[in-house]
Parts: C-alpha cells; structure tokens; sequence
C-alpha cells in the first residue's frame, strides 16, 4: 500500500507525459508537440532494443543442435550395439547347432562305414576256411568266390587265394581282374594277415589305378591259405555324393588309417581341403582304421536359421533407425515447447514489468493532477491521503482540495468523477481548476457547485461527478456542508462520530444549471472532519450503509494524531480486491 | 501475469435484454454485475433501440447485483435522452447508492 500526502512537482508530470506518450500515440500523437514525439520515438526505440537482448540471452537458442542431436544419436547407438549383440548370439548359437548336426551326421556316416566291414570279411573268411578244408581246392574256391567279384553285387574287383609259406607267397587262384598287389607287398601284408584275428586292409594307392585290398587267412591248416581281395576306389579319389545316401547334403574326404594324410586319401566329394567348419571322426576298419572329414554343403538346421542373423541385423538396424527418428521428433518437440515455454516467461515478465510501469506512471500524474500541498491555516490541521486501487492502472477520477478563502476561512473539496482514465482525470483536473476559479469569486459552496453542474455533461462526455464542498470558518467552528451526489462528511468529537446530514442534490453533470442547498453545523472543539470518497467505504456486494459504519466505528476508535489516523483509515478500509481509489481529507481543530 | 489472470476471473458476468415493448417504450432487462468492464457493451447494445427515439425507457434490474459509478452515469444518460426513465426493482444495495447520490427522482426508482 502507498499512501502519499500532498504533493507533486511538474517534473512528475513531464516524466509521467513522457511515460505515456507510448500507449498514447495512436490517440493524440498528431496534437502533440515535436518534443514529445521525439521522446516517443526514444522510448519504442529503447523497448525495441530491450526485446531483441531478451530473445538472445534465453540460453536454449545457442546450443539447440548439440542438444537435438545427443538422445537420437545415443539411441541409434544403442540400437546398433543391441542389434549387434543379438547378431552375434544368434549366429553363434546357429554355429553351435551346426557343429551339432554336423557330428551327429559324421557318427551316421561312421556307422555305415563300420557296418561295410562284415560285408568285406565274411566272404573272404568263408574262401580261406574252405580253402583249409579242402586243402586248396581251386575249382571250389572258384566256384563259392566267383560270384563276389564278378555278379551282380561284385563286392570285389578281384578276389585271389594265396598260399603262404616263410618264403614267398603264392598265388594259387584268381576271380575278377588281376591283384595290383605286388609280390613285394604280398609276403609281409599277407602273413601279418594269416595272425591278424580281423580283416587286414591294405591301401594300394598309386595311380592310375588305386584300389583297397583286404585279406583275411586262417592260421595253421596245409597252407596256410589266405584269400585276398581288391576294390576298385573311383578315378582321382572323386567320389560324388548321392542325393539319398547317408553323405547326402555333406561334403567329406576318407583317409585310411587315423591321420588326414592326403597319401591316405580314399574318397573325397569335394576338392581338398575342406573348406567350412570341418568334424573329423576315426572309426575302425579291420586292423586299420578309416578317418573321416566332413563339413556341410548348406545349412544342416534350414535356411531361416542360417539366416536369421542377417534378418536381425536388418531389422534391427531399421528399427534403431526409426528409434532414433523417433526420439529426434520428440527431442525437438520439446525443445520447440521449452522455447515457447521460455517466450511465454519472457513476454510475461515483460507483460509484468508494463503493468507496474503503467500503474506507476498512472499513480504519478495523479499526484501530478492532486494539490502539491494544503494550506496552513492556524487553528486547524489539514491533511490528505490518495490510495489507488490495488488492481488499478489507470488514473481514478477521485480528487481532493483545501482551499484557502477569504476571512480565515477554507473550502475543502472531495470529489469523484465517474470512470477511469484519462478522461477521468482531465475531466477531474478541469472540475479541480473550475473550483479554484468560482471558490476565489468568494462564492459559497452551493453557487460554486450550481456554476459547475453545466461544465460536463453525461449525454456529451458520457460522465458525472460527485463533489462534496465544504467550507470551513475555523474560529466559528462552523461547517457549512453541501453535497452533488456526494456521500456526506464525518464529524468526530469527543468519542463520538456522525456523518453530516446535509440535503444532496444531483451530481455534476446530469442537469446543467442544478441547485444546491447547504446545511451549516456547529464543530465540537477539537473536532475532525473527514471527506471521502466511496472507494473508502463500498465493497461489491454490500451496502453502503455497512461501509459507512465501518468507516464511522474505525474513526472513533482511532485517536491517532491526524496523519497517523488517515493512514489507519487507509490501511483498514481499503479493499484488496477492489480496483477504486480512495481519497481522503481530514481536517482536525487545534482547539 | 498473475493480476492478468485475476482479473480475467473477476470479468463480471451481465445479461441483457432489449425489447421494444410499444413504439414508445424500450425495455432493458439487466442480471449479474455492471461495471466500467461492461458498461461500453451495454451501451452499444441499447444504442440501436434508442435510434427511434422513445418516450420511455425501463430498466428491470430485479437480477442486477451491482451497479458502479459508470453504469448510474449511463442510465443518467438514457434519462436525459427520453421523457421518462425508469429503473424497476433496483436492489437495496444499488437504492443506497443511487439515493446517496440524489438520483432517485431522476432514474424514477420503483417500486
């Protein structure tokens, strides 16, 4: 609350014209002077420049980009490293099954592999045993072999039957073609097998024409014979796979014996080496043994597995992608409403700053426009208080006045023109000034007021005034009261207050050339006259008579010394909510 | 920006009727609250059945709660603008204020 006493300097004014001339301009700008047009130029180029530094110190407009690009980067990148996590979960997990399938497919081959071996053994056991039993009877050894080495099965390329002595191996019979097997190589592979319990195997694998043999003899007997046989191994050691064998799908190399010697090759369906991940198995083969390397054609567990990985990859990198997108759009969003957010701020702490500027400038030309200082009469104290509405940014049409007449005596002027505004308060001052004028004629109060009543009117200006006149004989200790619509003074004296009952004729303003009545009381020694205006005592929504009460029960209570108690007055009485004005002149007797 | 938004709260609401009852008399029916805010509005709405001249305006202002210095300045208006003006079933509050400022006689209160 601001409540300032009697004063105001021309300075005031011309600070608070060169305040207003702003809003003003589109009104009056062509009836003002070239000074202060100029000043007005001043002060939209000062607000210009104010609003271009407020724009560049929001922090969020220098670095928008680093800011806008960070979240969708880091969700790209952890996008891509997930995906890539995934890829390589997947894939390791598709090799593993892999190498999986790939042994069980080795162990299948295995099998089959081993279960040739009887087919081979069983055979050439039963030609030695017969060859035993009957001494080394060829047409019978002819006869039972025959048809293993060149019928329909030809299990053999050639079969032979060998008698062994310490010396020299011989050959006895022959079915089929003729054994590659050397007589170098006959003594030792065929004695060893004439002990050997199983199948001997021997690799006679020198081009052009490699071949297999196996023998199996029966130890003691005439011969002891052994029986002999070759299978042929396909030209260049190519063996293609068939579609429906145990290899199908596969690529593999056979070794004879347990290394992966390529002077050991048996078959291969593939060019050496093996490319691919590669399972190797030995598995036994008469008294030798046969190694097996194998990897896949394919894929053994499907396509979707074998390309799975890649699927992940792809849509994970699109999914990154659009993740990213997306957090760069909302990024940006909320950055464009963390912009708007800072503008609001920014337009509505200058909203803020106008708002106190323009009730502040309002408030200076009232004073401007209200008496600089009150006359010092002795025998009575003169004091006043203006209070603009808490809410209110323009000028109030409220004023008062003291003013000294003739024979000691003074006229104390309330007044209150309707509206707000400027032409409230022009209308105000002229009413103000107009008194002064009729008040040094030495007219009474209610001459003054019927000279007034034509000098605005509500059909012309839209507007009317209430004004209180009352002129005071200090050493009489007389009032003479007449009102124009005006809520009626306060006497206090001696503990007890009473509003004055005066006759009330019609504001200023609602007929020209209206007559006024007075009423004179006699003032009580020490006795306070308060004039008012209503901002003091009415409240929306209550009656007046409430307000006035009010004000009478606060000023008898109050038994400060004069100022002291207007501030009371003001500081009590005023409403928070309301935008009125208040104006308030005491006037207290020194005696 | 807080007072901005208190008084966008404290916008008082009015309703207005206007009726030209007979050729000569224009009826104003007034409800909620009348203050500088809405006085304008008021005005330019009962402008145009002024245009024809009437005898007579009545206000019915049995729903009107309150009634500023702007809003009695404009109905001092239409009371200078016709023969007669009359402000029906004011309430007690807008009565106080009205006979506190000498109008009585000439806003026709009544009853």
């Amino acid at each position: 609350m601001r409540a300032l006493g009697a004063r105001g300097h021309i300075a005031d004014l011309w600070e608070t014209a060169r305040g207003l001339a702003g809003p003003f301009t589109k009104a009056s700008s062509e009836s003002r002077r070239g000074t202060v047009v100029l000043s007005v130029v001043e002060v939209e180029q000062d607000r210009g420049t104010e609003l271009s530094s407020d724009s560049e110190i929001a922090p969020v407009r220098v670095a928008p980009s680093r800011r806008m690009y960070w979240l969708p980067g880091a969700t790209l990148i952890i996008g891509l490293v997930i995906t890539a996590v995934l890829v390589v979960l997947t894939h390791s997990v598709y090799v593993h099954n892999e190498r999986r399938l790939l042994r069980l497919r080795l162990r299948d081959a295995a099998s089959v592999i081993t279960a040739i071996v009887p087919g081979i053994q069983t055979p050439l056991a039963s030609a030695a045993e017969l060859a035993d039993a009957t001494g080394g009877d060829v047409a019978k050894f002819r006869r039972f072999i025959t048809p293993y080495a060149t019928g329909k099965t030809k299990q053999f390329a050639s079969v032979s039957l060998w008698r062994i002595s310490s010396t020299q191996a011989v050959r006895v019979s022959t079915a089929g073609l003729t054994p590659e097997l050397t007589p170098a190589q006959a003594l030792p592979f065929l004695t060893a097998a004439v002990h050997s319990p199983s199948l001997s195997v021997m690799g006679l694998l020198s081009d052009p024409s490699p071949r297999l043999g196996y023998a199996f003899g029966t130890p003691g007997g005439a011969g002891p014979y052994v029986a002999y046989g070759e299978s042929v191994l396909a030209p260049r050691r190519h063996s293609p796979v068939q579609r429906d064998s145990a290899f199908a799908g596969l690529n593999f190399g056979l070794y004879l014996g347990t290394t992966q010697n390529q002077r050991d090759l048996l078959a291969a369906s593939a060019p050496l080496p093996l490319r691919g991940p590669k399972a190797v198995l030995s598995v036994p083969f008469g008294d030798s043994a046969i190694t097996m390397a194998m990897t896949a054609q394919g894929s053994l567990s499907g396509t979707l597995p074998q390309e799975l990985p890649w699927i992940i990859a792809l849509a994970g990198a699109l999914l990154s992608l659009a993740a990213a997108g997306l957090v760069l759009r909302l990024t940006q969003r909320q950055m464009y409403a963390e912009r708007l957010a800072v503008d609001l701020e920014i337009s509505a702490t200058a909203n803020r700053q106008l708002y106190a500027e323009q009730r502040s400038i309002a408030q200076t030309l009232q004073h401007a426009l209200l008496p600089e200082s009150l006359p010092e009469v002795p025998g009575i104290e003169a004091d006043a208080r203006y209070h603009a509405g808490e809410r209110s940014v323009d000028i109030g049409g409220d004023w008062y006045d003291v003013i000294s007449l003739s024979h000691g005596r003074l006229l104390v002027v309330v007044g209150d023109v309707s509206g707000r505004g400027l032409k409230a308060g022009t209308t105000m001052a002229a009413l103000r000034y107009a008194i002064h004028a009729y008040a040094a004629q030495d007219d009474p109060p209610e001459t003054i007021l019927h000279k007034l009543s034509g000098m605005i009117s509500v059909v012309h200006q839209g507007q009317l005034a209430t004004v209180l006149c009352a002129r005071i004989d200090v050493e009489q200790h007389e009032v003479c009261v007449t009102s124009a619509g005006h809520l009626p003074p306060l006497l206090i004296a001696a503990g007890e207050a009473r509003f004055v009952d005066s006759p009330v004729g019609l504001p200023i303003g609602v007929e020209a050339g209206a007559t006024y009545g007075s009423t004179i009381v006699k003032v009580p020694p020490r006795a306070t006259l308060l004039g008012f205006t209503d901002g003091l005592v009415e409240r929306r929504g209550e009656n007046l008579d409430i307000g006035l009460e009010r004000l009478r029960a606060a000023a008898v209570a109050d038994v400060s010394p004069l100022a002291q108690m207007l501030d009371n007055l003001v500081q009590q009485l005023s409403d928070e909510h309301d935008q009125d004005d208040i104006a308030i002149v005491g006037m207290r007797w020194t005696s | 920006m807080d007072e901005l938004e208190a008084e966008e709260q404290a916008e008082p609401t009015l309703s207005v009727e206007v009726s030209i009852q007979d050729e000569a008399t224009v009826f104003v029916r007034l409800a909620g609250e009348l203050d500088m805010s809405n006085t304008e509005e008021l005005e330019a709405q009962v402008a145009h059945a002024l245009e024809s001249s009437p005898q007579r305006i009545v206000v019915e202002a049995q729903g009107l709660e309150f009634a500023d210095s702007s809003a009695i300045a404009l109905w001092v208006r239409w009371a200078a603008l016709v023969d007669h003006m009359e402000l029906r079933n004011p309430s007690p509050l807008i009565r106080r204020v009205l006979t506190a400022m000498g109008l009585d006689a000439t806003l026709e209160l009544s009853p």
